[in-house]
């Protein structure tokens, strides 16, 4: 057994790791079994919270918030994908004097994300806020209007928000990326006559196809954790009427209270949760496998 | 890498200023109100503060009680780095040096905490720390936060060991020297900038959470910075003087620092995440 004695030293990591993060998504699945207000005892209803979700009472609601966490991932991924490709590139020149660019393209990245809400809560405020006055001054009037307050426009300008503070960091990975390609073939590639951008397209471009799948699948997964953002900026409602709800606000309105829950309750939080593990398992499941088999590769 | 002629440099100088523009200049604005009269904050949104009120960051400093939630965020962002360093580094020690049965399930486990939402788990953590005793507690939240940088910390630095050189270690083994006096009499030292790279992000994340404060916490006393901030929005919607002062006063460490160390930390997050 001697020969085993460095093992305890992996023991902290493991037991914390598995008791604060591995059980309690399987612990949730429990829950979701039961009826639960979260004291008392629990009582057992079987598939009933699912029904609820799924078909039942708080069908509406939750499809509400899935499609906007469905709406909110598509487009921060285009805004984190396509400028986020095209500023890399700008920067991959090299040209003299952009690497102070670097630092503050990232910067938005290391506030926190109600400081970011709280912040543009106030630029965007229709009648005192910034982002209006300027585009009054600049004779765009029609443009001036309450942004956070309107059902059409609320979650488009909380996605952009989160685009704002987050395109910084898709764009340094992307450099590095970029960085990374072989600089002979490159450099074949322009004796041979081809373009700047061709070699973007053509030869570099290709290369990026596997850092942006694992970027997108992080964003995927990520996109669930969303929360903060609409807390900030419409509060626990999701407002107006709903029109920012996503599942992070929802989820934290069945199983944690708050005014205006139509249901408050463990074990019908912990169905919600249990339901979008299991949309985000297959592709927790398969980055983790890729991201281990290029470690192994890059050894 | 690519190479642009003169005409495509000034384009791409343009684009990159223009983004350059849009990342500082709200930030630039926050500063700047911050020294305003909320009535110039209004009516002049564009120019500098005709006077630089510095006694709005007094106002702000002494009605949201920072000085509680400063000290709050201080003492768990501090704990909870030193905790993650020396849980996370003692674990990616005998992941990257040692053999043993399920070693390779065993690093897949903990990779997968890199790809789950971990907020969702929140309602068993709830009860856990109901059942310890650990609401309403900073240390509660330390543990949480410990258990919550594991994955990432763990990922980083099995790649630096990795690339550590063995032969010190050969030798030292020699000499009769245990796993862990190798691991921190010889690694660790060998290890300091990454140690720094996973302490900056660490912080990051536990100085800038919101949500696990949110659900943990319950008394004013107890307040973390961004919980504090919240509290203080909720209390002063009109007097915008005070709440641009409040965001300044909480964004200033994660400045401070950022700025310090930006070179290691944008190194260590292509680093990262290109592995």
């Amino acid at each position: 057994m001697r020969k085993y004695s460095f093992l305890w030293m992996l023991l902290p990591a493991f037991i914390l790791y598995s008791v604060f993060i591995a059980y309690p998504f399987f612990s949730s699945l429990g829950l979701s079994f039961y009826d639960w207000p979260g004291i008392g005892p629990k009582k057992f209803i079987g598939l009933a919270n699912y029904k609820n979700i799924l078909s039942g009472f708080m069908s509406s609601e939750f499809y509400n918030a899935l499609w906007h966490n469905v709406v909110f991932f598509i487009w921060s991924l285009i805004l984190s994908v396509v400028p986020g490709l095209f500023f890399a590139f700008l920067l991959a020149a090299n040209m003299k004097g952009t690497g102070w660019l670097k630092v503050v393209f990232f910067f938005p990245n290391t506030l926190a994300i109600v400081v970011v809400g709280f912040l543009w809560g106030l630029l965007l405020n229709p009648q005192w806020g910034l982002i209006n006055q300027l585009f009054r001054v600049v004779g765009l009037d029609f443009l001036a209007k309450p942004w956070l307050g309107d059902t059409k426009t609320a979650l488009p300008t909380i996605i952009f928000v989160t685009a704002w503070r987050g395109l910084g960091f898709y764009i340094l990975i992307y450099l590095a990326a970029i960085l990374g390609v072989d600089r002979e073939m490159i450099e074949a590639a322009r004796i041979d006559g081809a373009s700047e951008l061709q070699i973007a397209s053509r030869i570099i471009l290709p290369h990026l196809y596997s850092i942006i799948a694992t970027t997108s699948m992080l964003k995927f997964i990520w996109t669930f954790n969303i929360f903060d953002i609409v807390y900030a900026m419409e509060g626990t409602q999701g407002g107006p009427a709903g029109s920012t709800d996503v599942l992070g606000t929802l989820f934290y309105r069945i199983a944690f209270g708050g005014l205006g829950a139509s249901q408050v309750g463990m074990g019908l939080g912990a169905t919600v949760v249990t339901l979008i593990f299991l949309i985000v398992l297959p592709v927790s499941i398969f980055y983790v496998f890729i991201v281990e088999k290029r470690v192994e590769k890059g050894e | 890498m690519l190479k642009f002629n003169g005409f495509q440099k000034v384009l791409a100088w343009i684009f990159l200023l223009l983004l350059a523009f849009a990342n500082l200049y709200p930030i630039g604005i926050m500063m700047l109100s911050s020294f305003k009269s909320t009535k110039e904050i209004f009516l002049e949104p564009f120019n500098l503060p005709s006077v630089w009120r510095w006694q709005n960051y007094v106002s702000a400093w002494q009605r949201a009680d920072f000085a509680t939630y400063f000290k709050n965020s201080v003492l768990v962002t501090a704990l909870s780095i030193v905790s993650i360093i020396i849980v996370s580094s003692m674990a990616a020690y005998v992941i990257a040096r040692f053999d043993f049965k399920f070693k390779r399930g065993v690093y897949l486990y903990m990779l997968a905490g890199l790809a789950l939402p971990t907020r969702l788990a929140i309602i068993p953590i709830f009860l856990i720390m109901r059942n310890l005793h650990l609401l309403d507690k900073l240390s509660g939240l330390v543990i949480v936060y410990t258990a919550s940088g594991i994955a990432f910390s763990v990922f980083l630095l099995v790649n630096f060991f990795k690339n550590l050189p063995r032969d010190i270690e050969d030798s030292a083994k020699i000499d009769g020297a245990g796993p862990f006096r190798i691991y921190w009499q010889i690694d660790l030292p060998l290890l300091k900038p990454a140690l720094v790279t996973v302490a900056m992000f660490n912080f990051i994340d536990v100085w800038n959470d919101f949500f696990f404060p949110l659900i943990l916490l319950s008394s004013k006393a107890k307040k973390t910075v961004p919980l504090g901030l919240q509290a203080f929005f909720g209390e002063y919607t009109v007097e915008w003087d005070v709440l641009f002062a409040a965001l300044n006063i909480s964004v200033l460490p994660i400045l401070i620092v950022f700025l310090i160390l930006s070179k290691q930390f944008i190194a260590g997050l292509t680093e990262g995440a290109l592995k």
